[in-house]
């Protein structure tokens, strides 16, 4: 009971007014812009040419402002928005109208929740025993050299990576495909050809993220197990004859695993803003190509609808990690 | 304690799964009752699919096929294979194509009645004839739907009907020369809407018009919910189409158009032979003929380019603010420009250029630029102090010609057919004595000072692809500016439009006039967003072009072509003539290169294009006559 009222209650509530909160500045934000999503439309028309009668024009863009519930007061749309929220139904977007703001976002998320979330996973995982095996053995030849490749490639832009990826693997050696998620034409199934399909496509993506999170995972783990293996618990660890394996697994990278296990739940709550590059580069479907449509179109919902989901999922992933931190560290553990 | 946070770790990750579960998207194939006992779709075979590079890019609305409403990236094959207007346009054969339409519009006396007369034996691919009531069905539920394009277009519709089953009256309420304008577009204009589906639609502003119904040789396939592709197979009834009609069988079964969102994508996906069509920026597009021996373009070698497109490039200035708003300066800048230096920089020297607001059209060249020559010759600048200066230079094509040589390019043997008539001359001095007669001083460093003493900064504004002709000639001017000693820099803005709707700019790079049509001698098109009555002033949305320049003169040009009937070509020209000396004299934009269009086609699984050789049609792919080009490509049975 004292848990429930000293830890759990105060976090919940904190969860609740850090979302509210949230969801508030993002509404009023996207409005402060210079961009008004019926210009937007109305400059997608004019932009291919023709004959587009300018007086015309002018009335169209009144009668949309009209129809896309532009026209009503701010304070209107702010209540009328919480109203819709717990629906999760946020409007329909202004610049690809009437498409509601929900279903482009079901469309989209799923492929990047899918890639960024497996990609994070791996090269948190796959970083953080090289770095910690790295840091701690530090005499090994091997983990030395594996050090150094890592050196070489973290400093490369993920743009170049990623062109990098594509010209070996899709274009010199063309064993997978330039990009897209699946295959044109197939059927979005649970079929075994269809998500054969989306693994082949989503593996260049895959590896050019977790190359790129796994070597920072790498770095700064070395360095947090290098920090920590110098500690004096360490020393007496040794000196009492405690196994070099138990030493490493549950004294050092014990204690150096706690700021990763912060930076992981972080990461995966910004799962939810997309990768924005690796969606244009590969043309993978995903939510950070979508968002930065609906920023530079003035796509008021589109833009709300997303950073909602964002910053839910953001406050969820530091939620949970208060959570489950107890469980990692004995030492924040209430009694 | 652990079991408690287990426990709510758990519970919790049960939601959020069930959460994300729900986000499952159906099946997005157009016949959904049939696909439990279909056979699972193997692809599209290569050798029968034609596949195009989108020029608008993942389309945002893939499931949503109503035109009529917003935008809808109707250049994914809905304007281009699936829908119908009256007429189509060819730019390059400089034709118009009767689509729905058999012939020409046919107006009264007193323009205020047109009447259209259709093609018999259409039919929509459900089956059902196209006639004259699906016509008037359209225009009137766009007058009545605020909110539907041309809602406001056809409140000049007084009355539409039909006359018989393949003949349409419009009735107009004033009287207007080119109301067919709004059926005969290369983006599409109205297409035409099956009124037996929509008749029954409650809200035609929501309704998705998914399945849509097709008068274009193909129907919709498929399409990835995610916008990537949308996929076309050719009808079985093709026959019953007006391509079918006049010109017969398309070839490839099936078209999909795909998008690719980077160029490098685009020339790796040409050099494999996944994508048949690619349009890109110069320098890829030398890539893509480095990388295959299959990729071609409309020439063989240099300038690679169609040209004779109907749009002018150029850098418009903001006559609505000093010193812009005083047309010697304005010409000042056109003196202090060297087009030579400025094509090398923009685009190599690959472009056509105009010294006039329009393009090098075959037929504008025929109309305008020839017969204008002798004028042109004689136009003189008073640039101060009893002095006199004739800016017009005949041999400019020359000069580009020069660069090209030097450039290892092959070079006619006229320049001047593929450069142009000519430009301005390259006269720093004169443009210094303009500039100084309007109170410009120069500094110490030869930099110039406005009348009142301060540095005179120039911002170019443009959009931030760098391949856009808007983005390179804004680069151009501002290198030439530069030499001359004013401090021009570009601002690259992805609200370059917005910003230049509102006259947020100094100089703009853009169009320097409307768009044209292509195909027709009219240049109403072209001018008529300049008239005063659609200009507004520095930070009110303009409809007028973004200089926000307007003359009486050339108000009473607008008034007189949109009274002129449209067969007056006769008169359609004198007032044309008459409309560009204005805009000559007074200069309210820059003009330098017509649309420079560098695109490239894959002939590893389909010949036929269009080329120089043989340019039956414009082999852009996302226009309304695109659809015309498709019964002439021939598989090679790779």
């Amino acid at each position: 009971m004292r848990f429930v009222r000293r830890y759990l209650v105060p976090r919940l509530i904190q969860y609740v007014l850090v979302i509210c909160l949230g969801i508030t500045v993002v509404f009023f934000i996207p409005r402060l812009m210079p961009t008004d999503p019926v210009e937007r439309v109305i400059s997608a028309l004019e932009a291919q040419g023709g004959y587009l009668d300018p007086a015309a024009l002018e009335e169209t863009i009144l009668t949309l402002r009209e129809t896309y519930g532009l026209e009503e007061g701010l304070f209107k749309q702010y209540i009328s928005f919480w109203g819709r929220l717990f629906t999760l139904d946020f409007g329909p977007s202004l610049f690809m109208f009437p498409v509601p703001v929900f279903d482009l976002i079901r469309t989209a998320l799923p492929w990047t929740a899918g890639l960024l979330f497996v990609s994070l996973l791996l090269g948190w995982t796959i970083g953080n025993i090289l770095g910690g095996l790295t840091g701690y053995f530090r005499q090994s030849r091997i983990l030395k050299i594996f050090d150094g490749m890592v050196m070489l490639v973290r400093p490369i832009p993920y743009y170049i990576m990623a062109l990098l990826l594509i010209i070996f693997f899709a274009y010199l050696l063309p064993i997978f495909p330039i990009g897209g998620g699946y295959t044109v034409g197939y059927k979005i199934a649970f079929t075994w050809r269809f998500v054969g399909s989306v693994l082949k496509h989503a593996f260049l993506p895959l590896l050019s993220l977790t190359l790129l999170n796994a070597a920072f995972r790498h770095q700064t783990m070395r360095l947090l197990v290098q920090t920590v293996r110098d500690e004096d618990f360490i020393h007496y660890a040794k000196i009492g004859n405690v196994k070099e394996r138990t030493i490493f697994s549950r004294y050092v990278l014990r204690n150096a695993i706690l700021p990763q296990i912060t930076g992981l739940a972080m990461s995966l709550g910004m799962i939810f803003g997309g990768a924005l590059i690796t969606e244009i580069v590969f043309s993978y479907p995903g939510i950070g190509h979508l968002l930065y449509r609906a920023i530079v179109n003035g796509d008021f919902n589109l833009i709300m609808g997303i950073t909602t989901i964002s910053i839910v999922a953001i406050a969820t992933g530091i939620l949970v990690i208060d959570f489950l931190y107890p469980l990692f560290d004995p030492r924040i553990r209430l009694k | 304690m652990k079991r408690k946070i287990l426990w709510m770790l758990l519970s919790f990750l049960l939601v959020a799964s069930l959460v994300l579960a729900s986000c499952a998207k159906e099946e997005v194939v157009v016949e959904e009752e049939e696909e439990e006992e279909e056979e699972e779709f193997a692809g599209f075979p290569r050798s029968e699919t034609l596949y195009l590079a989108q020029l608008t890019g993942r389309v945002g609305t893939p499931d949503d096929f109503n035109d009529l409403v917003g935008w809808k990236w109707t250049d994914r094959g809905m304007q281009n294979i699936m829908n119908e207007i009256f007429w189509s346009i060819d730019t390059v054969g400089n034709r118009i194509i009767n689509s729905l339409a058999n012939g020409p519009p046919v107006y009264s006396a007193d323009l205020t009645q047109m009447t259209v007369t259709l093609w018999e034996g259409v039919y929509w691919s459900d089956g059902v004839e196209f006639t004259a009531d699906d016509v008037v069905f359209t225009v009137e539920m766009c007058k009545a739907t605020p909110g539907m394009r041309y809602n406001i277009e056809f409140e000049v519709v007084e009355r539409v009907y039909a006359a018989d089953k393949y003949t349409v009256v419009f009735e107009l309420t004033e009287p207007m020369s080119r109301f067919h304008l709004y059926f005969m577009d290369q983006w599409g204009g109205c297409c035409i809407m099956p009124k037996h589906v929509w008749e029954d639609v409650e809200d035609p502003l929501t309704f998705t018009y998914n399945p849509p119904l097709s008068l274009g040789p193909y129907v919709l396939h498929s399409y990835d919910p995610a916008g990537f592709w949308t996929a076309w197979e050719r009808r079985d009834d093709w026959e019953r189409t007006p391509v079918g009609m006049q010109y017969g069988e398309p070839g490839p079964k099936y078209v999909v158009y795909a998008a690719y969102v980077d160029d490098t994508a685009k020339v790796m996906g040409l050099a494999l032979n996944e994508v048949d069509t690619g349009f890109l920026p110069l320098e890829a597009m030398k890539a893509a003929l480095g990388a295959s021996d299959y990729i071609s373009t409309f020439r063989p070698d240099y300038p690679w380019m169609i040209g004779g497109l109907p749009w002018m490039g150029g850098v418009v200035f903001n006559t609505a603010i000093p010193p812009f708003d005083n047309k010697e300066v304005r010409w000042a800048l056109v003196l202090a420009t060297d087009i030579a230096s400025f094509f090398a920089t923009a685009y190599d020297g690959v472009a056509e250029m105009s010294p006039l607001p329009i393009s090098n059209t075959k037929l504008y060249l025929e109309n305008y630029h020839e017969p204008m020559l002798e004028w042109l010759n004689d136009f003189t600048l008073d640039i101060g102090n009893g002095e006199t200066f004739k800016p017009f230079n005949s041999e400019a094509a020359y000069l580009l010609a020069e660069y090209a040589e030097a450039r290892g390019y092959p070079v006619a043997e006229d320049p001047k057919e593929f450069y142009g008539i000519g430009w301005w001359k390259y006269a720093p001095d004169v443009a210094a004595t303009l500039l100084e007669k309007n109170g410009f001083t120069q500094d110490a460093d030869g930099e110039w000072l406005l009348p009142d003493g301060t540095p005179w900064v120039i911002n170019l504004l443009c959009g931030v692809s760098t391949s856009a002709a808007s983005t390179r000639n804004s680069f151009a001017a501002a290198y030439e500016w530069r030499k001359f000693g004013i401090d021009a820099s570009v601002k690259m803005s992805e609200m370059a439009a917005d910003l230049g709707d509102f006259g947020d700019f100094d100089v703009v790079g853009e169009w320097v006039s409307n768009e044209g049509l292509g195909g027709v001698v009219d240049l109403y098109i072209n001018f008529f967003p300049w008239h005063s009555k659609f200009v507004k002033p520095v930070g009110e949305r303009t409809f007028s072009r973004a200089g926000r320049w307007s003359d009486p003169r050339m108000d009473a040009v607008i008034d007189a072509l949109a009274v002129t009937p449209f067969d007056d070509t006769e008169r359609m020209v004198e007032l044309g003539l008459e409309g560009l000396k204005i805009a000559v004299e007074e200069m309210p934009g820059m003009p330098t290169l017509g649309g420079p269009d560098f695109y490239v086609v894959n002939n590893y699984y389909w010949t036929g294009w269009p080329d120089v050789d043989n340019p039956y049609n414009n082999a852009h792919w996302w226009p309304t006559g695109f659809k015309y080009v498709l019964p002439f490509l021939e598989p090679t049975g790779r």
